[in-house]
């Protein structure tokens, strides 16, 4: 009510306002037009100035004078408060305070004045100003009126796609196409048929580029008689053309030849798969030992050796990498509180993990405990060993099985898995009841658990057994000049028993090939400029080997195909030293591990990896041969060993 | 036809022939021996091909037209017959 009666008398006082609106509103227009006329005879500024002045003058005493000045303030909230109301009464008034109507192009809210009168035309300057003012002691007198506004929604209708439907012969789609049909069109005549078949097809799929035509259409096409005279055509020619297979590039030279195969063969024979390499683990460490898993052939289990340059972190890691993942982080980490200088999977438990460290003992890590110390270590005492351990092996069969570890002093010992408190028989290895070895490598040739050679540092290999009479170290085998750093023996399982072989690496560039049978070296390989760290023979390729040397490089040897050079090699990036090299079980894979904490993976080609069935025949007479140059160059000191 | 069918067998079934395309002026395969991928992927590329050397004969001597396109490369050879409206192409590896 109060509300009503407060309209009424608002009613009146909007009448007053609109009348003095009014006023002003043709007032300004007089004055815009003088203003356009004084514009044209260039005498803008100063009339526009006097007026402007005049009118700031008048709004601020309107604005200081009298408290409400309802006539630029009281449209403006009755448009807030009643809007439809206002509209009948004053459509025009809206005009001056929001000063849209009159300029042609302006429309709409109080905002847009503040901002968008600047430079349109003189007049308007003052009234922004004014509003301002007035709109300042609006806010001033009445705050608690509130309401709400009316939303001016305004909706553009989305921008209209025109499109044609083309359904008359001319060509369509894409532009090359069409450039294209448009060239065959202008330059040759078209069959109606087969291009009408294209354009529907066309018009049917578009926008994709690899169109497709329906298999009816492809039938239809195929018949056409056009098609049929353009198939018999061509195909005599192809005919003519595949028939002629001279190889018009041959180079009598040959040079061609060996790029082809050297390409071929170093791309397929030895590729780089991957590498492994853990930022915190087995950064700045050395990788000591790797193994393979025999439950699961994509493990690999690699140790490390200390980080200098983190002397908190524990000396000695073992990490378990996966294969099969494309993750780059080790699915299991060990520690161990010195450095493991080898590490193996247990055969016989596929959960343990065996590793021989710097101290002499031996640890177990279990990867069923959630605990990354090992789960078992055998004591630091005299019964078990002082020195570095530098060979562990697992060997016996699932019911009977050993640990064999020997240490640098030259000590073996012989655990069982379930108590490494104590060793269940251990002996000192010495030669000739004088000299214990200092042995760096061994290496148990297949299926044999009682006899095993090992190689020293320096520089002799030697048999040894178990048990048996002649327990202890056997034959001593002399030829090479530096320490021994890696012995294998040869395990390809064929219908051509070599077992008998073994080849060693040393500090002095070489490798050499024994027999168990002689005690010199049947061949030696010299083809390496740095110490020869490892060597690995294949699992499934009886003449086939892997060596790693300082240098960063990997050689696969394959005897039957040259014995003076490695038949593949590469050099590893970065160009470390490697320290191991490992076959996979399947004899597809080598793993690498080198000085810099790296474990690359590569793959070895079919060509080279996988035997033929003559492979061992053919290694057998290799051998013959090896053996006969040999016996032709050195005819002393050989003697015939019993086996 | 039948005819067609066993031509393109027998193509396909000479020594180092590694796959045969039959293509049509829009560079549309219509039979192929390869999968689609390849084919297709052939198919447009060699078409376009086709076509700018076309050009490139006609510019020279607008009597004259392409008939016959071999592209020799490291690993295989492609040979192309082109007429107006399709093109036969044949991938065989040269060295067999």
């Amino acid at each position: 009510m109060a509300d009503r009666s407060d309209l009424k008398a608002e009613l009146e006082r909007k009448k007053q306002r609109l009348a003095q609106i009014r006023e002003e509103k043709k007032r300004r227009e007089e004055e815009r037009k003088k203003k356009e006329m004084l514009q044209r005879t260039e005498n803008v500024s100063e009339d526009s100035d006097l007026d402007r002045k005049r009118r700031e003058t008048e709004a601020l005493l309107q604005s200081i004078g009298i408290s409400p000045e309802p006539p630029l303030v009281q449209p403006l909230q009755l448009l807030t408060w009643d809007t439809c109301y206002f509209h009948y009464l004053v459509p025009t008034p809206m005009s001056p305070s929001s000063q849209s109507v009159s300029p042609p192009s302006e429309t709409g809210s109080q905002e847009s004045i503040d901002g968008g009168t600047v430079g349109r035309t003189l007049q308007w300057d003052t009234d922004p100003s004014a509003l301002q003012l007035l709109a300042d002691s609006v806010h001033g007198c009445r705050m608690q009126r509130l309401g709400a506004s009316k939303i001016v929604q305004i909706d553009f209708m989305p921008k209209e796609l025109v499109t044609y439907c083309k359904e008359t012969q001319t060509p369509v789609a894409s532009d090359q196409p069409e450039e294209e049909e448009d060239e065959e069109l202008s330059v040759t005549k078209s069959e109606p048929v087969p291009q009408q078949l294209e354009e529907e097809s066309s018009q049917e799929a578009e926008e994709v580029h690899p169109r497709e035509l329906t298999n009816e259409e492809k039938e239809q096409i195929v018949h056409s008689e056009d098609f049929l005279f353009f198939f018999d055509r061509s195909i005599r020619v192809m005919e003519r053309v595949l028939a002629e297979d001279t190889d018009i590039f041959f180079d009598y030279s040959g040079r061609d030849m060996q790029d082809k195969e050297g390409d071929m063969q170093a791309g397929s024979n030895l590729s780089f798969n991957r590498h492994f390499y853990d930022e915190h683990w087995s950064k700045h460490r050395v990788v000591t030992s790797l193994d393979w898993s025999p439950q699961y052939p994509e493990l690999l289990v690699a140790s490390y050796n200390t980080n200098e340059d983190a002397p908190h972190e524990p000396d000695g890691v073992v990490l378990v990498w996966n294969m099969k993942f494309k993750k780059m982080t080790p699915e299991y980490i060990f520690h161990c509180q010195s450095s493991v200088m080898s590490v193996g999977f247990a055969q016989f438990h596929p959960n343990l993990v065996i590793g021989g460290t710097y101290s002499g003992q031996i640890a177990l890590w279990d990867n069923r405990s959630h605990r990354r110390t090992p789960v078992q270590r055998t004591p630091l005492s005299a019964t078990a060993h002082t020195h570095p351990v530098y060979c562990v092996n697992v060997v016996g069969t699932q019911n009977a099985n050993n640990l064999i570890t020997v240490s640098t002093d030259g000590k073996m010992c012989s655990w069982s898995l379930d108590m490494l408190s104590q060793p269940q028989e251990s002996m000192e290895l010495i030669y000739n009841k004088s000299k214990p070895v200092a042995v760096t490598c061994m290496a148990f040739p297949a299926s044999d658990v009682n006899n095993y050679v090992v190689g020293s540092e320096e520089g002799t290999v030697y048999t040894a057994s178990r048990h048996g009479s002649k327990a202890g170290i056997g034959e001593m085998f002399d030829g090479h000049q530096g320490p021994v750093t890696g012995i294998s023996c040869h395990n390809a399982v064929g219908p051509v028993d070599f077992s008998h072989l073994f080849t060693t690496s040393s500090f002095d560039w070489t490798v050499k090939l024994w027999s168990t049978k002689h005690n010199k070296p049947l061949y030696s390989f010299e083809d390496n400029a740095d110490y020869v760290y490892d060597v690995m023979w294949s699992p499934v390729h009886p003449a086939l080997f892997a060596t790693v040397d300082g240098n960063g490089r990997l050689d696969l040897w394959n005897l039957n195909n040259y014995t003076e050079v490695p038949s593949a090699s590469v050099t590893v990036e970065g160009g470390c030293a490697l320290n191991r090299v490992r076959w996979a079980s399947g004899g597809r894979e080598v793993a690498v591990g080198d000085s810099e904490g790296r474990v690359w993976i590569y793959d070895v080609g079919e060509q080279l990896a996988v035997p033929h069935t003559d492979d061992w025949s053919k290694f057998a007479r290799t051998l013959m041969e090896i053996r006969a140059n040999r016996g032709d160059g050195e005819e002393e000191g050989v003697l015939e060993l019993p086996a | 036809m039948a005819e067609v069918e066993d031509t393109l067998k027998r193509i396909q079934g000479i020594n180092g022939v590694i796959g045969t395309i039959v293509v049509n002026a829009e560079g549309i395969p219509i039979k192929t021996t390869l999968d689609n991928s390849t084919t297709v992927q052939y198919a447009g590329l060699l078409h376009q091909l086709t076509m700018k050397a076309r050009s490139t004969v006609r510019d020279i001597d607008p009597q004259n037209d392409l008939t016959f396109l071999r592209i020799r490369s490291k690993k295989h050879e492609i040979m192309v017959s082109t007429d107006k409206e399709y093109l036969l192409i044949v991938i065989q590896n040269p060295a067999e």
